[in-house]
């Protein structure tokens, strides 16, 4: 014990002389060397380490991000696709009109902070624009599908100064969106033409591209295409500039979408955003609209959109069992699972856990030509042909192409009418009388319907492109919503024209918002119409 | 470094302590009268020249700043920090010790070289000695600004699972608001309100001077309505409340200065029990206590489910009376808390050990709390120059089942929305249904709604389980150079070792688990290290003149460190292998198909890694005893300030007290009176990796490749600067009638500045969150304590104290440079916390009714009453005054302590009400059934009145999960029985092994006076800003009747 003792003391003096030490040190010198490093994240990765092309696959993945409240509960709704089965604990939501801000914000937002801000904060300045113009001009394309996405419900919108503030972001018109989008075309295409000229056969995307795979011909193919889309939304307002853009991608190097090949649709997503909101959370089914068109045409496809009434449930009940019946937007649902046993979005064969989910097909750009064909603008061929081009490569991306032929020579069948089996306030019947058959001598607006409701039926289930079509030709009849709860502000039969901005515009954003509803000419709800949705007929 | 030094302290210490317990003439002993209970005591002879002495009082415990001096000169000094005084004086002097609240006692200076005084008390209080900053002590008429203390029996006399819960309503300004998770759960504590948006705003917890953690485990607090994941914990509520000496609460800027940004939301000073010196005592202490719900939420039991099957009761009238069925799920909780310390040593070395296990079960089935406490104290001195201290403490607890808040994995919503009428003792019997496609057994439940699952199958088959090792141990060495130097060193580590483990069963609701309907697992395990070191130099000035000068120059390193994984097969994810079998392997990171692989699913968790270092300096003048000013300064630099401009900050503090009682002659009746004043800025540091956000490798799912990168939400903020609170302090001290009257108050103001806020900015910035430099901050408010003993004769005694206080918080300015007046907290559902210009912190925003010009609601042509699109400010929880009111009656061996408290003020909102009336379950939704309809003054869109409107349109419209939640509003106001002992004290002769055995029944929580809304506002659904004030399926406040057996030998 007494040398335990004896040799502790020395190492008490050391301590204090280490103490006095300490003291001098910190008081002196402050070590803050180590500082850096520790307020550096070391799980993460430095801006200075990114590499460029591994920064483009969550970018591509997050166009549908939220996908169910950014879209499905508004524009597959309104395009006549889907209905969900419960009103989710409210009695007033988006299917009777009345809006729901945490469902619609994720429509605006996400597509900003997780597309354009990305591309503009952190891929721009990393020199992309200059150093590698094949990925800006996929940049570019990714932010024109996004914004449009974003136009086409809201309206004006911030575009040319994302990413410029913190705290104000000014909205830019619709008008000068769509002119800022044609220009991102432009820039995109000439990239993409030097790229592949000049280096035929080279893909430096193939393994950050969950689109095309890095095939750089086919993103040619979708950006010609996507000006042709966006040329057709603006035919009623700015006819020239549509007849010239249309033009431009109908003649344009590189051609476009064609074959169910050319089709994009983002993979790997995880699950299929279908699947999750059929089958993990049930909250879709088929809408009222598509099940009287489809089952009045006895479509091949829709055994692969849809699944029959499932007898397991009370409602409708077994012997509807085998039939196909949706719901119409705006009934009263009330609370699972009094509307579950309805028609669902086929998520064992079509929608599953692991199909890539589709932004743009070659199906709908067929039905786009044939639309520029009776319109008589240049390179767009012959309109039956375009149209039955468009069936017949929608019944092949489905896999019932032999159904085809029968299908496009029918020239009777027409949509029924809808009976809801369990409450007759819902019934309807049908609202158009136009048949499949493409008959050459009918009148333009006769040939636009049965246009844009093939087109309807082929571009399922992209409901924000079959929306903003709806919107802009009035094709194909949907079923009004059965309560209108918008106390007035939106007209049942014209019906809903534009989502409201999100509630976090108003909050953060709010000088610019204001001056935002300024641009779009209206009140900030749900009957306003957008700068391309010209209140008049087609031709 | 740190680390090494102090455990090196530690050992040595514990080492050395041992050692000379055993061999105490090594060390000399002797040289002191050990154990003295006389007035004083004469040591070794001496010759004429200076005396030098201690002063005690007659507990043992030192008197700081007692004036002596020779009768008949002038004379004088004082007594120093350690009770000790030098003064020059011959044999047959007198020497007069005087003390305000002490007999003076005169002493003749005889021919010993050092005197030992005691002084008796006249009056109790005044003199104690406060634990201040950096474990200083100081005489409390010397402090500047106001310090409130409670004693370690206050806080066991009833006994809580979180031993912080004690001090409710216990201190003027201190805002404790317990969260409803169940036993072991964390609590928030306020001092002065809210300060900053970005922090905790809990204050800073030491153990006698240096700072512990209080950190939760990796889930943090729940910060959304959505709810999930359970409570992470707090670090107070680890501690043995048996093994806390004081605990003192230093509210304001100005006490905290010294401690820094650490300490920018207050300090509470825990000194801890010591051994002491002379017999040794031994004390056992047993605590058993049930609890009940206190309250629990009405329904209605007259209208069964609206249709068959489904999951509302809208429908037809019951022939029978629904039953409640709460009985069947709720089980009586309890607390077992047994505690051995033992106490004793010699005038050299000292020890304090004990041991306390705690075993405790919550309301709700499956609820357990689990804890062991050691500690070992050690406390010794050599050479009569070198004081060593060292403290150990090791902490096991482990919670099963902390109850979930909000909508999912709580078995509360399944329980309270099942239909009324319908029996639910089936789902109760056998949670469990037919064996599924996967082999195990599916979840018995007629409904599939992420919001509901059966409440038996959540307890058995969501469970978690949340393990925490702590170990604290804290070393403090210090060598007096003279009576007026000495040096001190102090290390402190705390490194907790906390686990996680959640494991949701195959059968659990598809959306909550995984896709393959296997189950899932999830879980973390992180260790948390905490490390601090000081070295002080404290000096008093030696010297007879009317001005003294004391104060200390020192240094300090806080560093923290966070390490650890996580792993779960969260959303989005697959769920197991093999179902319920819950390993970190039989995670399925593939789906099999087209090569998809979402990953890994194990994660590090972020190695935070943090470091403040300080400079500081403290001086305190005084003049003839009546006038004490004090100052501090200290410049702290801070790791999460690396990537901006500067990494360091300053601030000072000024304080002044004037003792009114010394410098003029006051009535009688006034036995002592004081003002004080202060003035502080205190710095703050801001989030770590605010300056420097990195980006992060996806889990992007992509075939091709998967070198995928999340870039970062949040744009880098190099211009960020510290954050700064300036503090205004006033108060006054004054005891009347000798001291059994005393009163004080305090008046305070502080603005935070330069808060780094924390936003979402709008998205079109492109950027999902950042940081603005911003924000004006104030609150100001009162305090006050009133203690006066009513009665005091030898047989009875009554003693009652009210304490009271008022804060008022106003968000003066947030961003207005950048034209911003509002920010959001939290944001769920129907649910806003958002801070903006003009309101107060805490502000709950929700939707109301539209109404027309005449304030008619707007019904909609299918009859629904029409919610406004904007939120608005609906709610604050904060309490708008507080008051605690606490009594004590002696009477022979009995003894009775009552405290009944009160917070007046503030709303609170129920989303539980909402979803409860939605659903039609609850009792208003049937009683509008009963009486026809709901009546409203509403207008239809063709301007017609509506006056009645059907129950089910009208509850399912403004309730529900987005419900108008400005109907949901509740007064906050809550008055209650608090604490409740009584106890017997047998007296037992002097001559029995057994010293003392006091039997106490306790109770806590046990009356409600006043309680308008349908919970108890004082719970909150997590200690994090944002979800104050809301209740979302809360596990109800309980009330608890216990009884307690102090045994002492």
């Amino acid at each position: 014990m007494k040398t335990n003792f004896k040799i502790y003391t020395p190492i008490k003096r050391n301590c204090y002389l280490i103490a006095l030490g300490l003291l001098i040190t910190l008081g002196l010198n402050s070590c803050t060397k180590n500082f850096e490093k520790f307020n550096t994240d070391q799980t993460g990765i430095p801006d200075k380490d990114l590499k460029v092309p591994a920064l483009f696959i969550p970018i591509e993945q997050q166009i549908f991000q939220n996908y169910q409240i950014s879209q499905n509960l508004n524009a597959d709704a309104y395009a006549g696709y889907s209905c969900p089965p419960q009103t989710f604990g409210r009695s007033l939501y988006n299917m009777n009109y009345v809006f729901v801000d945490g469902w619609n914000n994720s429509a605006f937002n996400q597509i900003y902070t997780t597309i354009i801000g990305p591309i503009k904060n952190k891929i721009a300045p990393l020199g992309v624009k200059t150093s590698l113009p094949d990925f800006w001009a996929i940049a570019l394309l990714l932010q024109v599908e996004a914004i449009d996405r974003v136009t086409d419900k809201f309206g004006p919108a911030p575009y040319s100064k994302v990413g410029t503030s913190l705290v104000t972001i000014p909205y830019d018109s619709q008008q000068s969106i769509y002119q800022q989008m044609f220009l991102q075309l432009d820039t995109a295409t000439t990239n993409l033409q030097t790229f592949i000229a000049a280096n035929p056969g080279k893909t430096p995307f193939v393994n950050s591209d969950v689109i095309f795979g890095g095939d750089y011909t086919k993103w040619l193919k979708f950006a010609n295409s996507l000006r042709l889309r966006l040329a057709m939304h603006i035919v009623k307002v700015d006819p020239a500039t549509a007849k010239a853009q249309a033009e431009k991608a109908l003649s344009a190097q590189g051609g476009l979408l064609s074959a169910v090949s050319d089709d994009a649709a983002i993979a790997g997503k995880g699950q299929n955003d279908y699947y999750v909101i059929t089958a993990s959370y049930t909250d879709n089914s088929m809408n009222a609209s598509i099940q009287s068109y489809m089952v009045g045409y006895k479509d091949p496809r829709i055994a692969k959109y849809f699944t029959p009434i499932d007898a397991t449930f009370a409602q409708p009940g077994a012997k509807y069992a085998g039939q196909y019946i949706g719901i119409r937007i705006g009934s009263d649902v009330g609370a699972k699972p009094a509307y579950s046993g309805y028609s669902v979005y086929n998520y064992t064969n079509t929608f599953t856990s692991t199909a890539p989910q589709l932004i743009m097909t070659a199906a709908e750009v067929w039905f786009l030509k044939a639309e520029a064909a009776i319109r008589g603008w240049a390179g767009a061929g012959s309109a039956q042909t375009d149209y039955e081009t468009g069936i017949q490569t929608s019944m092949a991306q489905y896999g019932v192409a032999s159904g085809a032929a029968g299908y496009i020579a029918d020239a009777s069948s027409s949509p029924i009418a809808y009976v809801d089996p369990q409450n007759t306030t819902n019934n309807s019947p049908a609202l158009s009388a136009i048949t499949i058959k493409w008959d050459e001598a009918a009148a333009n607006e006769v040939k636009l319907e049965r246009i844009i409701t093939q087109k309807w039926l082929a571009m399922f289930p992209e409901g924000q492109e079959a929306w903003t079509e709806f919107r802009r030709t009035g094709y194909p009849k949907l079923f009004p919503v059965v309560n209108n709860n918008s106390n007035g502000t939106i007209d049942t039969q014209i019906q809903v024209r534009r989502l409201p901005y999100p509630l976090s515009e108003y909050t953060a954003n709010g000088t610019a918002v204001k001056a935002g509803v300024g641009l779009l000419g209206g009140a900030d709800n749900g009957g306003t119409r957008l700068w391309w949705d010209v209140d008049k007929g087609n031709f | 470094m740190i680390k090494k030094l102090s455990i090196t302290y530690l050992f040595i210490f514990i080492g050395i302590s041992a050692f000379a317990n055993k061999n105490p003439r090594l060390l000399g002993k002797n040289k002191f009268n050990s154990g003295s209970r006389s007035a004083f005591g004469f040591t070794n002879l001496k010759q004429a020249g200076p005396i030098t002495g201690t002063v005690k009082d007659s507990t043992g415990m030192v008197l700081v700043g007692v004036n002596i001096s020779i009768k008949g000169t002038k004379t004088g000094t004082q007594s120093n920090v350690d009770g000790k005084f030098t003064l020059s004086a011959n044999p047959g002097d007198v020497l007069v010790f005087t003390y305000i609240g002490y007999a003076t006692n005169e002493v003749t200076v005889g021919t010993a070289a050092a005197l030992n005084v005691v002084l008796s008390s006249s009056a109790k209080g005044l003199n104690e000695v406060v634990v201040t900053a950096l474990g200083i002590k100081r005489s409390e008429k010397s402090l500047t600004y106001s310090a409130q203390s409670v004693g370690g029996k206050e806080l066991t006399a009833v006994k809580s699972d979180n031993l912080i819960n004690s001090v409710n309503g216990k201190i003027a300004g201190v805002t404790i608001t317990p969260s409803a998770s169940g036993v072991g759960g964390s609590s928030k504590v306020l001092l002065r309100g809210n300060r900053s948006a970005t922090g905790d705003n809990q204050p800073l917890y030491v153990i006698d001077g240096v700072p512990m953690s209080n950190s939760a485990n990796a889930n943090g607090q729940p910060n959304s309505t959505y709810g999930g994941t359970p409570d992470g914990g707090d670090g107070i509520s680890n501690l043995n409340p048996e093994d806390i000496e004081s605990l003192t609460v230093l509210k304001g800027a100005s006490a905290a200065a010294l401690y820094g940004s650490q300490a920018a939301n207050g300090v509470i000073v825990i000194t801890t029990k010591k051994g002491k010196a002379g017999k040794t005592t031994i004390s056992f202490s047993s605590a058993a206590s049930i609890s009940k719900n206190a309250y629990e939420p009405e329904f209605q039991n007259n209208y069964g489910a609206t249709t068959a099957g489904s999951t509302t009761s809208f429908g037809p009238k019951l022939t029978t009376p629904a039953k409640n069925y709460l009985p069947d799920f709720y089980q009586t909780g309890n607390n077992f808390t047994n505690a051995l310390s033992l106490s004793g040593g010699n005038e050299i070395a000292q020890t304090y050990f004990s041991y306390a296990n705690t075993d405790a079960r919550g309301v709700e089935p499956g609820n357990k709390l689990t804890r062991n406490n050691i500690n070992l104290h050690e406390t010794a001195k050599f050479f009569d120059k070198l004081t060593v201290d060292a403290n150990a403490n090791y902490i096991t607890q482990q919670i099963n089942n902390s109850p979930t808040i909000g909508f999912y994995t709580n078995p509360l919503t399944g329980l309270y929305l099942f239909p009324r009428g319908q029996d639910i003792l089936p789902y109760k019997n056998s949670y469990e249904g037919p064996v599924g496609a996967n082999g195990v057994p599916t979840q018995s439940w007629p409904f599939q709604e992420d919001l509901q699952q059966n409440p038996w199958w959540i307890i058995n088959r969501n469970t978690n389980i949340s393990k925490r090792n702590r170990i604290i141990m804290n070393a403090s060495v210090k060598y007096d150079f003279n009576s007026w130097l000495y040096i001190q060193a102090r290390g402190t580590v705390d490194r907790t070792d906390d686990s996680y483990d959640q494991r949701y069963y195959a059968g659990t609701l598809a959306p909550l688990a995984t896709s393959n309907n296997n189950g899932s697992y999830s879980g973390s395990d992180q260790v948390y290290n905490h490390k601090y070191g000081d070295v002080i130099v404290n000096f008093t000035l030696p010297g007879k003149s009317d001005f003294k000068l004391d104060g200390l120059i020192g240094t300090s390193i806080t560093d923290n460190f966070t390490s650890g994984i996580n792993w779960g097969t969260g959303s989005g994810g697959y769920g197991l292998i093999i179902p319920n079998l819950f390993t970190i392997q039989n995670i399925q990171v593939s789906n099999g198909a087209q090569g998809v692989n979402s990953g890994s699913n194990v994660n590090t968790l972020a190695n935070n890694h943090n470091q403040i270092q300080a400079v500081f300096a403290n001086a305190n003048l005084s003049y003839k005893n009546w006038v004490y000013l004090t100052l501090t300064a200290r410049n702290d630099w801070s790791s999460n300030l690396a990537y901006t401009p500067t990494d360091r900050y300053f601030y000072p503090s000024a304080g002044l007290s004037f003792i009114v009682s010394q410098m003029v002659k006051l009535p009688e009746a006034i036995t002592y009176a004081k003002v004080r004043g202060s003035y502080a800025q205190v710095g703050n540091t801001v989030q770590q990796y605010a300056s420097n956000p990195v980006n992060n490798a996806a889990d992007v799912n992509n075939p091709p490749s998967s070198n995928g990168v999340t870039l970062a939400n949040r744009p880098p903020y190099p211009s960020l600067k510290p954050e700064k609170t300036k503090a205004l302090e006033l108060g006054a001290d004054l005891r009347f009638m000798g001291d059994n009257l005393n009163f004080s108050f305090t008046y305070y103001k502080s603005n935070t500045y330069n808060q780094s806020i924390p936003i979402t900015p709008p998205a079109p910035s492109g950027y999902g969150a950042g940081y603005v430099n911003a924000g004006n901050i104030q609150n100001k408010g009162i305090e006050f304590t009133l203690g006066y003993k009513l009665i005091n004769s030898s047989d009875f005694s009554w003693n009652s104290s009210i304490n009271g206080s008022r804060n008022i918080n106003k968000i003066i300015d947030l961003d207005s440079k950048d034209g911003i007046d509002i920010y959001q907290l939290s944001n769920t559902n129907s649910y806003r916390s958002y801070l903006a210009k003009g309101g107060s912190f805490g502000d709950i925003y929700g939707q109301t009714l539209q109404t027309d010009a005449q304030g008619r609601i707007l019904i909609t042509a299918q009859g629904f009453p029409l919610l406004s699109s904007d939120f608005n400010k609906i709610a604050n929880p904060a309490p708008k005054f507080q008051l605690g009111w606490n009594n004590s009656f002696d009477y022979k061996n009995v003894s009775l302590n009552f405290l009944v408290d009160g917070k007046f003020g503030g709303q609170v909102v129920s989303v539980m009400q909402s979803i409860l009336d939605a659903y039609g379950v609850s009792k208003v939704s049937g009683d509008a059934r009963d009486a026809g309809g709901v009546k409203i003054n509403g207008v239809d869109p063709n301007g017609t009145a509506v006056s009645t409107i059907d129950a089910q349109k009208w509850y399912t419209s403004i309730g529900g999960r987005n419900a108008a939640l400005g109907q949901y509003v509740y007064s906050a106001t809550v008055v209650r029985l608090r604490e409740v002992a009584v106890g017997y004290t047998f007296a037992l002769p002097k001559t029995a092994a057994i010293r003392s055995v006091k039997l106490s029944l306790t109770g806590r929580n046990l009356i409600y006076f006043y309680k308008k809304a349908p919970y108890d506002p004082e719970v909150t659904s997590s200690t994090a800003n944002g979800l104050g004030g809301v209740d979302v399926f809360n596990q109800p406040a309980t009330r608890n009747y216990g009884l307690n057996l102090n045994v002492t030998f």
